[in-house]
């Protein structure tokens, strides 16, 4: 009983700021509506719309109202999730952004795949032999790494890998004839669902590299905090008690010493899982994948300005309820944060 | 007999000056600024006027970065374009600096309504994609310099303002406030002349790391489109307009993305090292 009256608190509260934080952002992107320079109507209509459609236009969305009715009348409309028009495609952009956001969540989890299966391991080496040739040689790696422009990575290691030494496909999410039926939308899932295994691996192919660079922006984060975390706790007596007990460094490591810094790490795949979809604007257009943040690039080029501001509306929806996500599931998986989260309220 | 000398320290303090390390990154930086403040001065010409003919020329002793496919020397760009990048990220770091700040003084010193009010404007702020908002911004007033380093100002300040208010609180705890405030000093003077000045060492350490992370943020948001516009030296906006000629000249992209992670790594480094240098407990780490 008590439990769940400290679950339910929890949940309410997170999902109190999770609302307040979508309202605040349909807040920013109201007032970026309203910074826009010139005629909204035109905006909204297009560059070669005539004076009748533009009309229509101010008619449809109530620009001739106070600024107060508009506001409320645009939360009204993100309520019924109409993000505005695309002046391109035509299309909503919610309709258009829903299409390529399956592609996105496929980079950004294979991206997530690499970045863990990167950097743990070699944060456990370089505590392990702290000051030693590895811990040393992926320390300047990730200080390098960290301060490179993820695009510029991108252009240089599709030119090495993709053109000069032709290991990976330089761009595109498909080989010619390898496409299946689309169902879900990302090309991995699409060939596992229709049981070609060739597409499959030609999909896996030509996303390894995007989702590396995009691995890489936040490897070196995770590097950094694992190795931090583990020194302190190799630093430990109950380390020293294991040690003294005859474990040998394997057991001493993997039973003990990461299952008690593995917290920090935790919080900050959670977060980084949001800030991926972000950055995925930084490297889709590169390899010229399909994407929100393709979609959103291509956008403004265009000067397709409640394209751009639509998408910044969606991928912060969707970082929240990422980051929404994430935490619940940190309760349910940490009983250090179950405690922390709900102990305070169940006393 | 003479005494016995007395016996150093287990943990002898660590000697005053810099190690070989430091003073390379203090150097680069150094180095850096200078380039930035007066390097333009020295560009032979305009960095603006093309000159097809020499177009895509590869490094050489007269184009020491060779040319780019307007046949500009990419080295002289990159110089004059290192002022552009630099005093724009100073002055994004400089402008959320002074939003954080308020908003931390305001916060600690104010009402608990207010105190709440702005921390939950803070959460929201610290909860959203902060690139993806600055892009917003920066697409809806018109892509240019000015837009995105406006953009980042505003969005910029939320780990400033949680980071200052929660020391500013612990400040406040200090016996010497509780003087201040028995003397009757009045409640602006007591935060603007004892509590800030003496929680903003904080953020000293923070600025340099700062400045690595927005020339990071600057040059993307210039080659997503929304920044610096061509002809325009900044470093992002110039990788976006050589984008296509990785495969023919290398060296045009190449250069810009170089100078862009040297100048992000001295300045995360210099970070580094003050915090370290504050705190020598964070050493090894």
């Amino acid at each position: 009983m008590l439990a769940f009256r400290a679950y339910s608190w929890f949940l309410g509260r997170r999902l109190g700021l999770t609302l307040l934080t979508l309202w605040g952002l349909a807040s920013l992107v109201f007032l970026m509506i309203k910074l826009m320079p010139g005629d909204e109507a035109q905006m909204a209509a297009g560059a070669d719309a005539s004076a009748a459609q533009i009309e229509a236009v101010r008619e449809r969305l109530g620009l001739d109202a106070p600024v107060i009715m508009q506001y409320l009348s645009f939360l009204g409309r993100l309520l019924r999730g109409d993000l505005g028009t695309s002046i391109v495609t035509l299309q909503p952009v919610l309709a258009d952004l829903e299409k390529v956001l399956p592609s996105t969540l496929e980079l950004v989890f294979i991206a997530m795949l690499l970045n863990l299966a990167v950097a743990i391991p070699a944060g456990i080496v370089a505590a392990y032999r702290q000051g030693g040739i590895f811990d040393t040689t992926s320390r300047i790696t990730a200080v390098m790494l960290g301060g490179m422009p993820a695009f510029w990575l991108a252009l240089v290691l599709q030119y090495v890998l993709g053109s000069v030494w032709r290991v990976v496909p330089i761009s595109g999410q498909q080989g010619y004839g390898m496409n299946s039926p689309v169902v879900s939308g990302a090309p991995t899932l699409d060939a596992l669902m229709a049981g070609n295994f060739a597409g499959f691996f030609d999909a896996l192919h030509h996303i390894v590299l995007p989702a590396a660079v995009l691995a890489a922006l936040f490897a070196t984060q995770i590097f950094r905090t694992l190795r931090a975390a583990l020194l302190g706790v190799l630093r430990s007596d109950f380390i020293m008690a294991v040690r003294a007990k005859g474990a040998t460094a394997r057991h001493m490591l993997v039973r003990h010493a990461l299952p008690n810094s593995l917290n920090p790490v935790l919080t900050l795949s959670g977060t980084q899982a949001g800030a991926m979809i972000g950055s995925a604007v930084l490297v889709e257009t590169v390899f010229a994948r399909q994407g929100i943040g393709a979609y959103m690039f291509n956008a403004v080029a265009q000067k397709d300005a409640f394209a751009v501001l639509g998408s910044v509306m969606f991928i912060g929806t969707v970082v929240c309820l990422v980051n929404l996500i994430v935490d619940i599931l940190q309760l349910l998986v940490d009983p250090r944060i179950r405690a922390a989260q709900l102990g305070s309220q169940s006393q | 007999m003479t005494a016995p000398a007395i016996a150093q320290p287990a943990t002898a303090r660590r000697k005053e000056g810099f190690t070989p390390f430091e003073t390379f990154v203090f150097t680069l930086v150094v180095a850096l600024l200078a380039i930035a403040i007066v390097g333009p001065l020295f560009a032979p010409g305009s960095v603006y006027n093309s000159d097809i003919a020499n177009s895509l020329m590869p490094p050489s002793a007269a184009n020491w970065f060779g040319t780019d496919d307007q046949g500009r020397d990419v080295f002289w760009r990159l110089i004059v374009g290192a002022q552009t990048t630099l005093l724009s990220a100073f002055l994004v770091v400089t402008l959320y600096s002074l939003i954080g700040v308020t908003i931390a003084t305001v916060a600690a010193a104010g009402p608990r309504w207010l105190d709440e009010g702005l921390m939950r404007l803070t959460d929201i702020g610290l909860a959203l994609p902060g690139m993806i908002v600055a892009l917003g911004f920066a697409a809806a007033m018109g892509a240019s310099l000015r837009s995105a380093v406006i953009a980042m100002a505003i969005t910029g300040w939320p780990i400033t303002a949680r980071m200052l208010r929660g020391i500013m609180r612990q400040t406040m705890e200090q016996p010497f406030v509780a003087g201040a405030q028995v003397l009757g000093v009045s409640k602006w003077r007591l935060m603007t002349k004892h509590v800030l000045p003496n929680s903003l060492d904080v953020l000293i350490v923070k600025w340099a790391g700062d400045i690595g992370t927005t020339v990071l943020v600057l040059a993307s948001l210039s080659f997503i489109g929304v920044g610096a516009q061509p002809p325009s030296a900044e470093w992002g906006a110039t990788i976006a307009a050589a984008r296509g000629y990785v495969s023919t000249a290398w060296w045009t992209v190449v250069a810009p993305g170089a100078a862009v992670a040297i100048t992000s790594i001295a300045f995360g480094l210099l970070g580094d090292i003050i915090q370290v240098r504050r705190d020598p407990s964070l050493r090894g780490n």
